[in-house]
């Protein structure tokens, strides 16, 4: 039993890395429908904008966290601008976003690595280690801080797509983007707004990742699995990303903790795909209703 | 289309011009590739940046004498990414247009494969550094007659550590964590597995993660509830460290041990206190005299500490310059003929080529204890 | 250069370029976006190598014909690329992509476990059998059959699935199995493709087919031109030898790399040859549609003129 509550908070935790990851990603699909995969590479600079400020200008850890932010936002918005922008004018089909995106991840990795270099990189300890025990669970002091914040993140999203009228844009664009054009809303500000947003998240995401798991050129492909729990809960909604990748990190611990973890991923996978094939737009996706 | 035309052009020009440049007459050109990219390139930037310097040393020194006449000594590096197919593109890029006599690298044994039938072909002698698959240089029970190593193979550093473990700690209960796509690891694992059974030991859990997890702790759990004596994790310092925190702050308290993977300062900065009281198998003893001149000259000239790869790969050069003066003539199939059967003190111990395996013989593991964030050389141990 | 690092690289290219067929069949023809098509290839490699190996090596093969290698190859990963269709293939869009990704990724975790394959310390001394000439014959019989599907009832079903799902359906194309056939032949040819890579390397190993190498196959599709096939044929070239030829760059190589296939997308939106064929037809067809296009700027600039024309004309006659 103990053994099982321990699984289960390990679960919570590392499902709770893969849902800040995986809001950012949602966040871009709802409005431009495709996925965009340079979304880890950012994740990636977030953390080594966080890494910096912290060990190179000495900023408190709050200073550096926004530093890493902004500094996220400004990147989603570049990437958006060079990279996106032109197939959109086009209103190329989504496959050229997708190339586009992964374009850019294979640059963005690759300058890192060919600037800063491929050394690992740990943050100076901000969060004391020692975890809180209940008992003798342990729960991870950085755990649990993680998991406040990717609620606090997730609410202030909500709050804000809900209750502002930059949100009600943008959700009017996620349902219908050229219609929303027409009706007078600018959508390439919309655009760039989603794009900020997603990037601030990824920075969120960055800088956690790497005070948690350290600083490498590679973490990038770490969100392949938020990619796959954010299809899973239903690409373009917020909270069915959160669920889905809750979902997969305890569905992942509980496997690799009871079953195999040799063949943890594959069991994980057919679950997944098991369930795609019972809703086939994942657990809360926009069902797409064919038009007839 | 035509801008897009005119910069592949220009890419292919470029490509050309940096063709022309042939060695002269007085220069030996060798080869060198690995990861400077991709997750490995921590191992493949300290590898070519100890060969340059290096080199700069012997002609800075007037070069190296081989049959009579003086020569200069030039490396061509190339990466790979640790990918497979392009070790086999940059080992004909070597081979056949830089026209190297011999080949340094690489460290991974998946990339030191496939590259078997074209040094057979080009008769370019390989010396690789840390590819410890037995298959690298011996097949289906046939020496490969081009490719080398310096360092010692799975099976041997697979009994050492269950050796160390079984007799020396007094372990019974083992857990092995290992990394299910790493060839390397699973190579350990499968040897330390063999040999601590054999010794009578019981593996009370055998968990593996995938290449490029993070997160360890479900596997950790699982491991805690069969209560091992030690838990062995041959993987490398990253993932070393990841799960060496992850363990404590599950209130593991074992004994972990490792492999060559672990050798780092940089598992001292991650692992901190969770790595403290250690044990793991090395190529060599950090603190023997032999190395402190290298690691001083390293850091010096590169503003960082060097990796573990570093030193094999000095021993390569080391062997290869043996190699080619025992030869006595700049050519790829007597220079073949000379590393059978060498004898070189390296760094790392001395190195005796045999001409049977193609692996250093005789060369002892080291058995390194972490305490107080610094390595202590515990003995030489030999697998029986 | 040296022939034989050249003749390397278009082996290569060669074995890309009968993957990036299967897989243009299936993304740039029938519009299915696949990140799986590496573990098609892997299930090609293990089975060719399982044929053809020598009986006393360890992984033991079968010590048959090259051939064989082929043919099993190919049919093992057709059969595979059923059974996924089968389960998969009702998903749409970006789920579709996760069933594959997770297929690929399934496929690479199995082989890594299975130890009588080499597991993940791989399967090497598998006998050296790709030729260059034979890769050529290979890749133009590939095209031919690839160009006579297309050209078929079969293709144009592929191409209005592609276009318009549901209007394909009203006008009773059988949906489903159009997509089969083409997920099947575009694994047959993955599996083909994984043979020679084996007989090429004489050594696999699960790593080599990770999810970079179903995305490098995809970026080829796209990069050459959605539904072209000789853009496939360049994109192949191009792209395989691109790696090679920015060498000169050392580690900034891969960043030039990312941005040449960003900066092919924004400027050739449709890809190098995106809906064009470099045959005797396709370049007449695009000659006509320039000279269609001219004739009607033409024409339209004649009939701004009189307009003009008759303006004035009627100011003077007033």
């Amino acid at each position: 039993m103990i053994q099982f509550l321990q699984q289960l908070i390990n679960g919570l935790s590392i499902g709770s890395i893969y849902a800040l990851m995986a809001v950012g990603y949602s966040l871009v699909y709802s409005i431009m429908n495709f996925s965009n995969f340079a979304h880890g590479s950012v994740i990636m600079l977030g953390a080594y904008f966080g890494f910096f400020a912290l060990t190179g200008l000495n900023l408190p850890f709050f200073a550096a966290f926004m530093v890493a932010c902004i500094g996220t936002t400004i990147l989603a918005i570049v990437i958006e601008r060079v990279a996106y922008k032109p197939l959109r004018e086009r209103q190329a089909p989504f496959l050229y976003f997708i190339i586009s995106a992964m374009g850019a991840s294979i640059l963005l990795e690759n300058l890192v690595i060919a600037t800063i270099g491929p050394t690992f990189r740990t943050y100076p300890p901000i969060f004391e280690r020692t975890p809180l025990y209940i008992g003798s669970l342990a729960i991870g002091r950085l755990d649990l801080m993680m998991f406040i914040i990717s609620a606090i993140c997730l609410a202030g999203l909500l709050l804000f797509i809900n209750k502002t009228k930059m949100g009600k844009a943008i959700q009017a664009a996620s349902y219908n983007i050229k219609a929303c054009a027409l009706m007078g809303i600018n959508t390439d500000r919309i655009i760039l707004i989603v794009f900020g947003l997603g990037g601030f998240l990824a920075g969120v995401a960055g800088v956690f990742f790497g005070m948690k798991y350290t600083v490498y050129p590679q973490i990038g492909n770490i969100t392949t699995k938020s990619f796959i729990a954010a299809v899973f809960g239903g690409l373009g909604s917020l909270p069915g990303a959160v669920i889905g990748s809750i979902i997969l990190g305890v569905l992942e611990t509980l496997v690799a903790g009871y079953i195999s973890s040799q063949y943890r991923d594959l069991i994980a996978f057919v679950i997944l795909i098991g369930v795609l094939i019972f809703r086939p737009t994942g657990i809360m996706g926009k069902s797409t209703v064919d038009k007839a | 289309m035509k801008k897009v035309l005119i910069g592949l052009m220009l890419v292919i020009s470029m490509v050309f011009i940096s063709c022309g440049g042939s060695g002269k007459g007085n220069t030996i050109k060798v080869g060198w590739f690995g990861a400077l990219t991709g997750d490995q390139a921590v191992w493949g930037e300290n590898e070519l940046n100890t060969v340059k310097m290096l080199f700069e040393e012997y002609n800075a020194a007037g070069g190296i004498d081989v049959g009579g006449k003086k020569y200069k000594l030039e490396v061509i590096g190339y990466d790979n990414k640790g990918d497979a197919q392009e070790a086999v593109n940059v080992t004909k890029r070597l081979t056949g247009q830089d026209k190297v006599v011999a080949i340094l690298g690489p460290n991974a044994s998946g990339n030191a494969i496939p590259i078997a039938p074209i040094l057979e072909q080009a008769k370019v002698p390989d010396i690789a550094t840390v590819a410890t698959n037995p298959k690298v240089t011996v097949l289906d029970g046939k020496v490969k007659p081009y490719n080398f190593r310096v360092c010692f193979i799975d099976p041997y550093q697979g009994a050492v550590a269950a050796g160390y473990a079984y007799d020396r700690l007094g372990a019974r209960k083992a857990a092995i964590l290992y990394d299910v796509s790493d060839d390397y690891s699973q190579g350990l694992r499968e040897f330390f597995k063999l040999n601590f059974e054999k010794k009578g030991g019981t593996i009370v859990a055998d968990e593996s993660f995938n290449g490029g997890d993070v997160d360890f702790r479900p596997q950790l759990s699982k491991i805690k509830a069969t209560n091992p004596d030690i838990i062995f994790m041959p993987y490398f310092f990253k993932e070393v460290a990841l799960s060496a925190n992850q363990a404590r702050d599950l209130g593991i308290k074992q004994v972990l041990m490792g492999g060559d993977g672990w050798p780092s300062d940089q598992l001292i900065s991650m692992g901190g206190k969770a790595v403290e009281g250690c044990y793991f198998v090395n190529h060599l003893d950090y603190a023997d005299p032999a190395v402190q001149d290298y690691k001083t000259r390293y850091k010096a000239k590169y503003g960082k500490e060097t990796e573990l790869n570093g030193y094999l790969v000095h021993d390569a050069v080391l062997v290869l310059v043996a190699g080619l003066q025992k030869a006595g003539k700049v050519n790829g199939e007597a220079l073949a003929k000379a590393l059978e059967g060498i004898e070189v003190q390296g760094i790392t111990g001395k190195i005796n080529i045999s001409p049977e395996t193609h692996n250093p013989e005789g060369k002892d593991a080291a058995i390194e204890k972490i305490v107080n964030g610094q390595y202590v050389f515990q003995e030489r141990y030999a697998a029986q | 250069m040296d022939w034989s690092y050249i003749q390397g690289i278009l082996m290569l290219a060669g074995i890309n370029l009968i993957a990036v067929l299967g897989l243009s069949l299936l993304t740039g023809f029938t519009g299915l976006f696949s990140f799986g098509h590496a573990g098609f290839m892997a299930i090609g490699a293990y089975i060719g190598a399982l044929m053809t190996a020598s009986p006393n090596s360890t992984p033991a093969g079968l010590g048959l014909p090259f051939f064989v290698g082929i043919i099993a190859g190919g049919a093992a990963a057709g059969i595979v690329g059923y059974l996924i269709g089968r389960i998969t293939l009702n998903l749409k869009g970006d789920y579709f992509c996760i069933a594959t990704l997770g297929f690929g990724e399934a496929i690479r975790l199995i082989l890594n476990n299975v130890q009588t394959f080499g597991g993940s310390r791989g399967w090497p001394g598998i006998p050296y059998k790709s030729t260059l000439p034979t890769i050529i014959i290979v890749d133009v019989l590939a095209v031919i059959f690839l160009a006579n599907i297309v050209h078929s009832r079969h293709g144009r079903n592929m191409v209005a699935v592609r276009e318009e799902e549901l209007a394909a359906q009203v006008t009773g194309i059988n949906v489903f199995k159009s997509k089969m056939t083409a997920l099947v032949i575009s694994a047959v040819y993955a599996g083909i493709a994984g043979v020679f890579f084996a007989h090429y390397m004489t050594f696999i190993q699960p790593k080599m087919f990770s999810m970079n190498k179903s995305t490098e196959l995809t970026i080829i599709v796209i990069f050459g031109g959605l539904g072209s096939i000789s853009g496939s044929v360049l994109g192949a070239l191009v792209l395989t030898a691109l790696p090679e030829l920015l060498r000169t760059f050392d580690i900034w190589r891969l960043v030039f790399y990312g941005a040449a296939v960003i900066l092919i997308m924004i400027s050739r939106p449709r890809g190098l040859m995106g809906g064009m064929e470099l045959t005797p037809a396709g370049i007449r067809k695009v000659k006509a549609e320039r000279k269609a296009r001219q004739a009607a700027k033409a024409s339209l600039m004649a009939l701004n003129e009189p307009e003009e024309g008759a303006g004035l004309g009627e100011g003077k006659g007033a």
